[in-house]
């Protein structure tokens, strides 16, 4: 009888280690994919989808160059992407594994960052941009598609104290860089000191740097004009409508251009299941499951197969899934050499500071 | 006791005191020595390196071949202008305003729990600490809703309101600990020799408690020159503080030698400081010691 | 965890206050502040009570509230800690961060009173370097650092392990500040006399040092597990896949939402940590007290 029991025991303890090896280590943001979808890819592998959450592309990165492992699938956006490719911490895509990378709508196939395609497969998007209280803004007679709003004196001043900007170097310098019409993947360093000149001089109009309160804040109505994601602005246009607030929220692309952020499906190369992993990618390629995350938290989407599964205001909106049109004068942020990163660096210190 | 037996004690209590010396000494230098000093020495050398192409350090070897000498060139580029070193001054100023007013307010508080009868001083003692069992950042939130109707969300003094409240505790308790061994006997001779409540203070407990403001300050005005979270979400568009500025090498800037030459840099302004706060203190000591 | 010392079986070196040995009431009694002074230390201590709490009672009060938003009062609900009880994730973030605290400042207090003895007792060289650097040092700096040698020098799988070495590194020199001071003009004699009287280092260390240090140990102990259960940074670095604290948990919202769910867990948090430390009050004595 004890030595049965036993047996059972040694039989437990073994089973266990070869139901927890099939898991997936997703490195993830946080409320990326919904719940249901992990549920239901779950079911289809028959495994366990396990995530860890980082709220900055910067953090998973650091994090991994110190030596962190075990992760299966990254979601880092494109210029993280040309990083770890560039230091080999990724491993080839088995495109024959993936059926359904056709969904992808052409535009995203083959970026800069992936020219070859053989390491990432675009995920979701979103766009830096403006968000504003739309009955505030009016009654102020305000213009609300342009980057004029956050950086000219003569507006901020009907605005002072209730504007907040990201609190990062490469978005905000960007912006300045697409009102002073110059590129933001430029490397002349007098464009960049002109983007510095116009920051400081914008600067003293401005509440803070907030890189999250900001969706509260103008959910809440103490601040009026936001530098900040579309996903986020979607997310504080919801709230205020959720909590019935005496005005609305409303964001728009400025017309001078903004950086556009595509995040992306990689293998880490020291994944030990790139199998799951590319089940999960593929599985996350069908259009209804791709279509989640847009639905989730109001992302842009890449994936064209996804659209008809899209709730309408978030697939229609010009902001979210920005026209043909209006994709041509988007930019994506792109990782300078160590030199650049260090004057900008520099610069960015000396507007916090001054 | 005969002398042999005597002369046994004292032997074996010299060994024994030595093996108490390494007993104590021992295990806490080599856990750090191997958990603190080694890594540490990782990032001493990593200031001394080139950023890499796309982050972290640049390789020592490419294709076998040494390719990166060591560079001081990250101490160069601190020391070539003004702006890192008016971060420096603008934080330890901060650093120390926040010490101050922790030791105005901990003081009164510290001293109560320490003269309370033995029963009430637990709870006095857990009520302190309680706070800081719920999340800092879910406190901070609590702060800026507290806040943001006075007007003061996003200004110097948000700041150091977080600041004051994080830190609060690490004063409490050095202090408590230090004021609650303090002689009554002490204070009753100076009674009997006609000293009122404020003299007595001033002349007995106030230096008495020395060690513990000292330590206390230690443990406040270090960590919040390291802080990052408090000015970024209480502080408003000036409000840098040498921690962010370190955060953003590390991670948004990507620029790990240039983020080690800084902490490096802001460890030995710490370690300075608190090497003159204890000569300091020594000076004070010899004038207390005619008290005890 | 106990707050208290016993009463010392020797009767205690330089005072001891009420913790003493019975005072005589009247020594008591006039040890604390006459009566202005006494209504002052109240208020003044009313003060800074209310300045901890105020953000608390925020946090409390809306983990009640019926809103996402969670910025003004809308109607009072329960279902954020229904949806709570419901939330694995979160349940088993608080779960670990629980146990991380207790473990750590448990072995951080062990080494922290050593090293603090040492320093006090052998005046070392290098030790008080060593437990005062951590501290001094910029927690990214200190995390990067841990993870480097974690992943590159000793090979480490990360996980619930390396989480705990980091967070008794940067404790110790919290408890070991602490410890020092209150060793600190406490009178040598004492362990001299110990010591002439044939007493064994243990001996003296279990009857005279042991006692005197209690205060400081617990506050100790209380400071690390603040510094543990609320730390972000490092435990961010060398987190191992798929441990998650409940900062990671908090901290990754962020970005996201971070909905009264979060103060509910902070209330039921503070609860736990509040009933854990009355029952270890409790039954700690008696133990304690049999060993002596």
């Amino acid at each position: 009888m004890m030595r049965r029991l036993l047996l059972c025991l040694l039989l437990l303890v073994q089973a266990r280690p070869a139901l927890a090896d099939d898991v997936l280590y997703l490195y993830n943001w946080n409320n990326y994919i919904s719940d249901a979808t992990v549920s239901r890819f779950e079911t289809h592998c028959r495994c366990t989808l396990k995530q860890d959450y980082y709220s900055d592309n910067e953090e998973m990165l650091a994090k991994l160059e110190a030596g962190a492992v075990g992760y299966d699938v990254l979601v880092p956006t494109g210029n993280a992407v040309e990083s770890l490719i560039r230091r080999g911490a990724l491993r080839p895509l088995d495109q024959a594994r993936l059926p359904h990378l056709g969904n992808i709508q052409a535009e995203y196939r083959n970026p800069w960052y992936d020219p070859s395609g053989h390491y990432a497969v675009p995920y979701a998007t979103s766009v830096t941009l403006l968000g504003y209280n739309v009955d505030k803004l009016r009654e102020l007679d305000l213009p609300t598609d342009t980057w004029a709003l956050i950086f000219e004196p003569r507006h901020l001043a009907k605005i002072k104290g209730k504007v907040t900007v990201l609190n990062s170097q490469r978005e905000l310098m960007a912006a300045a860089m697409r009102y002073l019409g110059h590129s933001v993947q430029s490397h002349e360093l007098a464009q960049w000191q002109q983007a510095k000149r116009l920051l400081l001089r914008a600067k003293p109009y401005w509440a803070a740097f907030s890189n999250s309160t900001y969706i509260k804040d103008l959910a809440i109505g103490n601040i009026w004009v936001a530098h900040g994601y579309s996903n986020d602005m979607y997310r504080a246009q919801q709230d205020a409508l959720a909590a019935h607030r005496p005005f609305s929220i409303g964001f728009a692309t400025p017309k001078e251009g903004a950086v556009l952020a595509v995040d992306n499906f990689v293998l880490h190369k020291d994944g030990r299941r790139p199998d799951l992993a590319l089940r999960f990618i593929d599985f996350m390629l069908e259009g209804a499951n791709a279509a989640d995350v847009s639905n989730l938290i109001g992302a842009g989407n890449p994936n064209a197969a996804a659209l008809p599964h899209i709730q309408p205001e978030i697939a229609g909106h010009p902001a979210i899934f920005p026209p043909a049109a209006e994709l041509r004068r988007l930019e994506m942020l792109r990782d300078f050499d160590p030199q650049l990163r260090r004057a900008l660096s520099r610069m960015w210190t000396e507007v916090k500071v001054r | 006791m005969t002398s042999a037996r005597r002369r046994f004690w004292c032997i074996s209590n010299l060994n024994s005191g030595k093996l108490a010396r390494w007993a104590v000494t021992l295990p806490p230098s080599l856990f750090l020595v191997v958990f603190f000093l080694l890594p540490a020495l990782i990032v001493v050398a990593a200031s001394l390196r080139e950023p890499g192409e796309f982050g972290g350090l640049a390789p020592l070897f490419v294709d076998g071949a040494f390719t990166h000498a060591l560079t001081l060139d990250s101490y160069r580029f601190f020391f070539g202008d003004t702006i890192y070193l008016e971060i420096f001054v603008k934080s330890f100023f901060i650093a120390l305003l926040t010490t101050l007013i922790c030791i105005a307010l901990a003081y009164p508080l510290a001293w109560l729990i320490a003269r309370s009868p033995k029963r009430r001083r637990d709870l006095l003692v857990l009520l302190v600490i309680l706070p800081f069992a719920s999340n800092l950042l879910i406190r901070v939130y609590a702060w800026i809703l507290l806040l943001g109707p006075l007007n003061l969300l996003y200004t110097p003094v948000a700041v150091v309101a977080g600041m004051v409240y994080v830190h609060l505790p690490f004063m409490v308790l050095p202090l408590y600990t230090n004021l609650e061994k303090h002689d009554p006997a002490l204070l009753e001779a100076a009674q009997d020799l006609g000293a009122g409540t404020w003299t007595r203070f001033w002349r007995v407990t106030f230096p008495l408690s020395l060690p513990g403001i000292f330590s206390g300050s230690a443990l406040v005005f270090i960590p919040v020159l390291g802080m990052f979270a408090i000015p970024e979400l209480l502080g408003g568009t000036g409000d840098l503080m040498i921690g962010n500025l370190i955060k953003e090498q590390f991670l948004d800037n990507r620029d790990w030698p240039f983020g080690a030459t800084l902490s490096l840099l802001l460890t030995v302004a710490v370690l300075l400081c608190a090497g003159l706060a204890t000569l300091a203190a020594k000076k004070s000591f010899k004038g207390t010691e005619a008290v005890t | 965890m106990r707050v208290e010392p016993p009463p010392p079986p020797t009767p205690r070196p330089g005072g001891g206050g009420d913790g003493g040995s019975p005072p005589i009431s009247g020594s008591t009694r006039l040890a604390r502040p006459g009566g202005g002074a006494r209504l002052w230390l109240w208020a003044a201590s009313l003060g800074v009570y209310a300045f901890l709490y105020l953000p608390l009672a925020v946090v409390v009060l809306f983990s009640f509230n019926d809103s996402v938003l969670n910025a003004e009062w809308v109607g009072f609900t329960t279902r954020w800690y229904d949806r709570l009880l419901h939330d694995g994730d979160m349940l088993q973030a608080a779960a670990n961060s629980l146990l991380i605290a207790m473990v750590s400042s448990s072995v951080a207090t062990l080494l922290g009173a050593m090293a603090g003895i040492a320093m006090q007792r052998y005046r070392p060289r290098l030790l008080p370097f060593l437990a005062l650097t951590p501290v001094a040092m910029p927690e990214i700096l200190l995390g990067v650092s841990l993870l480097l040698f974690f992943r590159q020098v000793l090979d480490l799988t990360l996980g619930l392990t390396s989480i705990l070495i980091a967070h008794v590194t940067f404790s110790i020199g919290f408890v070991a500040v602490i410890v020092r001071s209150r060793l600190a003009g406490m009178d040598e004699s004492i362990f001299e006399a110990a010591r002439d009287l044939g007493a064994t280092p243990w001996a003296t260390f279990r009857r005279i040092t042991l006692p005197l240090i209690l205060p400081a140990l617990a506050a100790g102990f209380l400071m690390a597990f603040t510094l543990s259960i609320d730390d972000f940074v490092i435990t961010f670095f060398v987190a191992g896949v798929g441990v998650v604290t409940l900062p990671l948990q908090i901290y990754s919202m962020i970005k996201v939402a971070v909905t009264p769910e979060v103060n509910a867990v902070s209330t039921l948090l503070m609860l736990l940590t509040l009933s854990v430390v009355i029952l270890a009050a409790r039954f700690a004595p008696d133990t304690l007290k049999a060993k002596a």
